[in-house]
């Protein structure tokens, strides 16, 4: 009984996985997401499915090469530094919680460089887009987007699309990838890719309430 | 009978409940004679979780200024690895009256513990642009470097301060700069320091 009622629920939630990703496609193109007024892309089945896991992390990213850890120089203020903590509902959800903070200093990035705040609302399992690693974790909600140049502005969706735990310490091996946007009807997107060049990000097997 | 599953549950549960994290973060403090100033401070919680603490701007005058004061600390704790990592930033820094300036200040540190080991360091963290007495400073400040600082005192620049005992206990707290204010007689009078992280873990 219990069985037949899991997989009721199991078929359910796929069903609207499907209709949701359904009317996302049809009603929203790419780049013209309305901030705020609907979530940021559910989860493709093949890049995150429900996870048993929760994640921490914080540090410095540099090189947008994803070869080196290495800083950049200090002329171009080109780094950004974060701090996150993120979990899933439980499966067999995708929806999830915790929050990001994420400051870009680059004054050629979006907003001459900002400050975002960000609450998470979904959590999956995924593999790194880079090298195909396995046990990383994809997240993302909603924010405040408060750059250096311009108005903050609220419910802007971001999305990590994969915060890897490679080993202890995270320089150079952990990796995180970012999407903050769009910033307002069409805006501009903000992205970033690299490698630690300071800190961890740490992976932990949900157990129980923890 | 039962008593060998009870002992073993709360043998367990005290296992997982030793292991600990600290962590904090802030962008700017002050104490001159006796009186303490400091923009908001991020602490984390000793079950893990996140806390930050941001301020637009903060001005003490003649001792420190400072904008877009950042800071944050994420950790957790679990049987199989504990982590902290905090990280302090400040922009358009100014400090002792002006003998150091810097575009950005920036302090990382990092404290993990698994069962293969643990450690902490201060990796990602950095100045951008430091000028110090008028100098510019075009390298990486190597950890605890002081400078004079003729009338006011002395820096520690890039302080770093282990603490545990390096097998059940790792951590380490990170000041950029630390400005420690003296009379002529060469008695400490104030301090300040911009730019604090700190972390650390324990099983």
């Amino acid at each position: 009984m219990n069985n037949a009622r899991h997989l009721a629920l199991a078929v359910g939630a796929i069903a609207a996985v499907l209709v949701a990703g359904a009317c996302q496609d049809a009603a929203s193109p790419p780049g013209t997401i309305t901030a705020g007024a609907q979530p940021p892309p559910p989860p493709k089945k093949d890049k995150g499915e429900c996870a048993n896991f929760r994640l921490t992390g914080g540090g410095r990213t540099d090189d947008r090469s994803h070869i080196t850890a290495n800083k950049s120089t200090p002329e171009s203020h080109d780094f950004a530094t974060f701090g996150f903590q993120a979990r899933p509902d439980g499966c067999p959800e995708t929806s999830g919680r915790g929050n990001l903070e994420w400051n870009e200093h680059d004054p050629n990035a979006l907003g001459g460089g900002f400050a975002f705040h960000g609450r998470v609302t979904f959590f999956t399992n995924t593999m790194d887009e880079t090298a195909g690693t396995t046990g990383c974790g994809r997240f993302g909600g909603f924010g405040r987007f408060n750059p250096r140049n311009g108005a903050t502005t609220e419910g802007v969706p971001f999305e990590v699309r994969h915060a890897c735990d490679i080993d202890e310490p995270g320089r150079g091996v952990d990796h995180i990838s970012i999407v903050i946007g769009p910033i307002g009807d069409g805006g501009p997107t903000y992205e970033r890719h690299g490698l630690l060049s300071g800190g961890n990000i740490q992976w932990h097997r949900l157990t129980g309430n923890n | 009978m039962t008593l060998k599953p009870l002992l073993a549950l709360t043998l367990l549960a005290g296992a997982v409940q030793a292991q600990t994290v600290t962590g904090k973060a802030f962008g700017t403090y002050t104490n001159v004679a006796g009186g303490v100033t400091q923009s908001p401070v991020a602490t984390l919680p000793s079950s893990g979780g996140m806390a930050t603490g941001q301020a637009d701007a903060f001005n003490v005058a003649g001792l420190v200024s400072g904008q877009q004061l950042n800071a944050v600390t994420t950790g957790a704790v679990d049987n199989k690895k504990t982590g902290a990592q905090s990280v302090s930033e400040v922009e358009s820094v100014s400090a002792a009256g002006g003998a150091i300036t810097a575009d950005i200040v920036t302090a990382v540190a990092t404290s993990y513990v698994n069962p293969n080991g643990g450690g902490s360091d201060a990796e990602g963290s950095g100045f951008t642009n430091l000028v110090v007495s008028g100098v510019p400073v075009t390298i990486d400040v190597a950890p605890n470097t002081r400078v004079d600082l003729p009338g006011v005192g002395y820096a520690i620049l890039n302080e770093q301060i282990a603490s545990g005992d390096g097998v059940n206990s790792f951590g380490i707290t990170v000041n950029m700069i630390r400005v420690v204010m003296q009379n002529f007689l060469g008695q400490t009078t104030g301090e300040v320091i911009v730019g604090s992280a700190s972390s650390s873990v324990a099983r």
